[in-house]
C-alpha cells in the first residue's frame, strides 16, 4: 500500500468513466434507486432531460473510486462532499481529475472537478479527506 | 409550493440493512464498470481489490472485504428517500434533483454488518424559485458505533 510520505502536494490523479444505456439500470439493482427518472425515458421527459438520467450517487461512487484509487485504501478516505450541477445522461462521458490541495500530518485534502465530454462541469465543489496514517 | 417548515426537525428511521457479500459485490460491479447479479453478469474492469476480490481482500489489512465507501449510498439514503416522497412535505418528485452530497465516514462497512440509519430534516431553505430539502443521516454498526454520517441536499424547482 501507498506510504504515507509518498503524499504530496500537487499530485495529480485522473478517473474516466462512460455511461453505456444500461448503467442506470444496473446502478438502480446494486443501490436500490428504482426512481423511474432512471429507468423510463418517458419519464425523463416529462421532467425536461432527454431521456434517462444517471443516478447522481452513480457518478458520485465515481469521485469516491478516483479518490480511494488515489488513497490507496478505501477505509483512509474520511470525508467527501460534492454539489450535483448538470444531470449526467446516456453516452456521457465523465472525465474526473483530482488533485492533492494539502498534506497535514497523516490527513490529505484533494480537490476533484468532474466534466463531461462537452467539457461542462457536472460537479462543484467536489472535495475529499482522506486519513493516510498507518494503523 | 414551498415546504412548510413546520417540518424541520422532522425524524425518520431508524431504517435496518444487513450488509449482504454479493450485494456489495454487485455493487462493485456496478460502478466500476461491470454488470451486476448472476446471470449475464460481468466483473468490473476498475476497482479497489479489497471491495471486490475476497483472496485479496482476505491478505490486507482489514483481513476480509470491505465495502466501497460510497456503498453507503444504498444502506444510509432511506431516511432522504422516504423524506423526498413524504405526503407531508408534498414534494413534486419529478421537480426535484439531488443537489449536494456529504458523508464523512468513521469506520469501514463489511459483508455481515447490521446497520441503523436514522435522519432528520436538518434545513428547508427557499432560495428564489428553488427550495432546498437537507437530511442529516446517522448510520451505526452492530457494535452501536458510528459508520456513516450523511447530508443529503435535495433541490426542488417551484
Amino acid at each position: 500500500m501507498k506510504k504515507p510520505e509518498s503524499f504530496a502536494v500537487g499530485d495529480t490523479f485522473e478517473y474516466v468513466r462512460e455511461v453505456d444505456p444500461y448503467r442506470p439500470v444496473y446502478y438502480a439493482a446494486a443501490s436500490g434507486d428504482f426512481n423511474p427518472i432512471h429507468i423510463d425515458a418517458k419519464v425523463g421527459r416529462a421532467a425536461g432531460y432527454q431521456g434517462v438520467i444517471l443516478q447522481g450517487m452513480c457518478t458520485y461512487s465515481w469521485l469516491s473510486d478516483a479518490c480511494v484509487a488515489y488513497l490507496g485504501d478505501p477505509a483512509r478516505l474520511r470525508r467527501l462532499r460534492a454539489r450535483f450541477t448538470r444531470p449526467v445522461q446516456v453516452g456521457d462521458v465523465i472525465r474526473f481529475q483530482g488533485r492533492c490541495a494539502a498534506v497535514e500530518g497523516s490527513r490529505v485534502r484533494l480537490e476533484v472537478s468532474a466534466t463531461n465530454q462537452q467539457g461542462e462541469e457536472i460537479l462543484k465543489g467536489a472535495v475529499a479527506e482522506g486519513d493516510v496514517g498507518e494503523g | 409550493m414551498p415546504i412548510d417548515r413546520k417540518h424541520l426537525g422532522k425524524r425518520y428511521g431508524p431504517f435496518r440493512f444487513a450488509v449482504g457479500l454479493e450485494q456489495v459485490k454487485d455493487f462493485v460491479a456496478t460502478t466500476g464498470g461491470g454488470v451486476p447479479g448472476r446471470v449475464f453478469s460481468s466483473p468490473p474492469d476498475r476497482f479497489h481489490p479489497w471491495t471486490f476480490d475476497e483472496e485479496a481482500a482476505r491478505a490486507s489489512p482489514h483481513r476480509g472485504l470491505v465495502a466501497p465507501p460510497s456503498f453507503a449510498a444504498a444502506f444510509a439514503i432511506q431516511p432522504f428517500a422516504t423524506a423526498c416522497s413524504d405526503p407531508e412535505l408534498g414534494v413534486n418528485v419529478l421537480r426535484l434533483v439531488h443537489g449536494e452530497q456529504e458523508f464523512e465516514f468513521l469506520e469501514p462497512v463489511r459483508p455481515g454488518d447490521l446497520l441503523e440509519t436514522t435522519g432528520a430534516i436538518s434545513r428547508l431553505q427557499e432560495r428564489g424559485n428553488l427550495d432546498f430539502l437537507e437530511v442529516t443521516t446517522e448510520t451505526r454498526n452492530q457494535h452501536g458505533r458510528l459508520v456513516v454520517r450523511g447530508v443529503w441536499t435535495a433541490i426542488v424547482r417551484n
